[in-house]
């Protein structure tokens, strides 16, 4: 007897786990449930748009669904369209695999001033999410706050020329907004040491290759890493880019227009003045689901419940962790599940006109790529009432 | 002919086309596929070839899967001789300077122990358009086409 097994979010994390449940377990009834009506999560709108080779487990991800028969359930939001507590007495074991969608605020007075915007609603919005708000004028001189791999993503972006973006997949709005942006500085600010700053040497490399851009450290940028002192001296381009790291900020006001940010620095504090700021500190729950309860349930292990990637572990790790992760969690599941026939499993949703399931996002995925132009690899599609209802479904 | 094959792979896209190639040769030969990281240097020495997908990870180095396999390579420093392989990379070619270098240093690991490279070293871009199997399948089949003859 096969047991039913919900995983609530279809980026790499929820991807992941299906694919090894059901090589461990070809029988296994596995449902992938996603709040968006397309899958794939943050490796659709996380993943830079220019980082295409990143992209490619995509087509891993999709023989779960054709080859290996994982189901998925798009358009379909835990903890509204459907409680957890349904969920979970229909299931023999779910899994939440839901990521973290919201920006951590920066936690200081001012944080939410306008003009300051998360990398995550930018990237959405970049990215051509379809909960994306409008993209922002950043104006002359905005900083980006945070050392991580997402703020050297949006550095890139920012510097790229038009010809440095063909053959990604950014959109026609997004590379509208680009190029009309009228950026002359980008200030980086840190809290930690140059030497623990979290973004990997091999972003930092790239960055230094582009044509515009012009890496500085402020100050003596004591502990800068090997790679990151190659960047800073092998670019030269029109942009300067100043990475600014052991400074605090510690507050944001509106001055004349512009904003000031307070930074403490190791000789004192110092204010740093901005057309806009960018923070990206991280990822926080979005509170769409109780998630501080959830994981306590998880991690009591009673409750045929569990939790993987960035939704049990706060936004650390990339694609590769989400794989090793979702090995492991798979043995655990397949070690305990204890399969109930009366437990419906997907047969609660059969009523549910308006979820969508692999097919439609095959028909979806063709008609993008379908539009693919000399400049880009796909055009996404980007409205939740397209997604749903693409006017020329027929045709693909 | 028995084949082995074998996958070092960060993201899984190695151990995909590693069981793409299986199932293509599965008709006219005997095809195992192993994981890098389970296997000791002398696996190498029981199929008449041995057929090795590896990606690259980050800087260039090897993924995470071949690791434990070439650290076992470089503390037991096998005699190799008579071992034949054909290896085919991954590779992402916005990082140009290390393109492909994961497959590349497995291969150099390999020869410097004795063993004897057949064919080309193909890397398929990431970035790119083609499909790693529709590159590795003519590969192969002339590198078999090879051995047979």
């Amino acid at each position: 007897m096969s047991a039913k097994i919900a995983i609530v979010g279809g980026g790499p994390s929820g991807c992941y786990t299906a694919q090894a449940l059901l090589k461990q377990a070809p029988d296994l009834e596995v449902d992938v449930i996603d709040a968006q009506p397309v899958p794939y999560g943050l490796v659709r709108y996380g993943v830079a748009a220019d980082h295409q080779g990143t992209k490619g487990v995509a087509r891993q991800f999709a023989r779960v669904f054709t080859r290996q028969k994982a189901h998925f359930l798009g358009n379909l939001r835990v903890g509204q369209d459907i409680s957890m507590d349904e969920l979970r007495s229909a299931y023999d074991a779910v899994v939440l695999a839901a990521g973290l969608s919201g920006d951590r605020p920066l936690g200081i007075p001012g944080d939410d001033l306008p003009g300051v915007i998360g990398s995550g609603a930018l990237t959405r919005a970049l990215y051509e999410h379809p909960d994306a708000q409008t993209l922002p004028e950043l104006g002359e001189a905005p900083v980006v706050i945070g050392t991580g791999n997402v703020s050297i993503d949006i550095l890139r972006l920012l510097a790229k020329t038009p010809e440095e973006l063909k053959g990604s997949d950014l959109g026609p709005v997004p590379t509208a907004w680009l190029a009309a942006q009228k950026i002359r500085r980008i200030t980086v600010v840190g809290r930690s040491p140059a030497g623990a700053a979290k973004f990997s040497p091999v972003m930092v490399k790239e960055l230094g290759e582009l044509s515009q851009a012009d890496l500085r450290l402020w100050g003596a940028g004591d502990g800068a890493g090997e790679a990151l002192q190659a960047a800073v001296a092998a670019s030269s381009g029109p942009l300067p880019i100043e990475f600014r790291f052991e400074n605090r900020p510690v507050a944001l006001e509106e001055v004349d227009g512009a904003l000031r940010l307070t930074v403490e620095t190791p000789q004192g504090p110092e204010e740093i003045t901005a057309t806009s700021v960018i923070s990206a500190i991280g990822f926080v729950g979005d509170g769409a689901l109780d998630r501080p309860a959830l994981l306590d349930e998880v991690n009591a292990g009673a409750g045929r419940l569990y939790a993987t990637g960035w939704f049990r572990n706060g936004s650390v790790g990339a694609i590769p962790q989400c794989r090793e992760e979702g090995q492991r969690l798979a043995k655990q599941i397949l070690a305990e599940v204890e399969p109930d026939p009366a437990r419906p499993g997907r047969a609660i949703f059969a009523d549910r006109k308006d979820v969508v399931d692999f097919d439609h996002w095959q028909h979806l995925d063709a008609l993008e790529l379908a539009a693919a132009t000399e400049q880009r690899c796909r055009q996404k599609i980007h409205l939740r009432e397209e997604l749903l209802r693409p006017a020329n479904l027929q045709d693909a | 002919m028995k084949i082995a094959i074998f996958y070092g792979t960060e993201t899984g896209n190695a151990e995909m086309l590693a069981d793409d190639i299986a199932t293509e040769l599965e008709d006219q030969h005997e095809a195992t596929v192993a994981n890098l990281a389970d296997t000791a240097p002398d696996d190498l020495k029981a199929a008449e070839l041995n057929v090795i997908v590896c990606s690259s990870y980050d800087d260039g180095d090897f993924p995470a899967s071949a690791k434990p396999f070439v650290e076992k390579v470089q503390a037991e420093k096998p005699d190799l001789a008579g071992v034949r392989f054909a290896i085919f990379g991954l590779g992402d070619s916005e990082y140009a300077d290390t393109y492909g270098f994961g497959s590349m240093k497995v291969a150099e690991l390999l020869v410097a122990h004795g063993a004897e490279a057949l064919g080309e070293r193909p890397v398929h871009d990431a970035a790119g358009d083609d499909l790693p199997e529709d590159l590795a399948q003519p590969w192969l089949e002339e590198i078999i086409a090879g051995l047979d003859a």
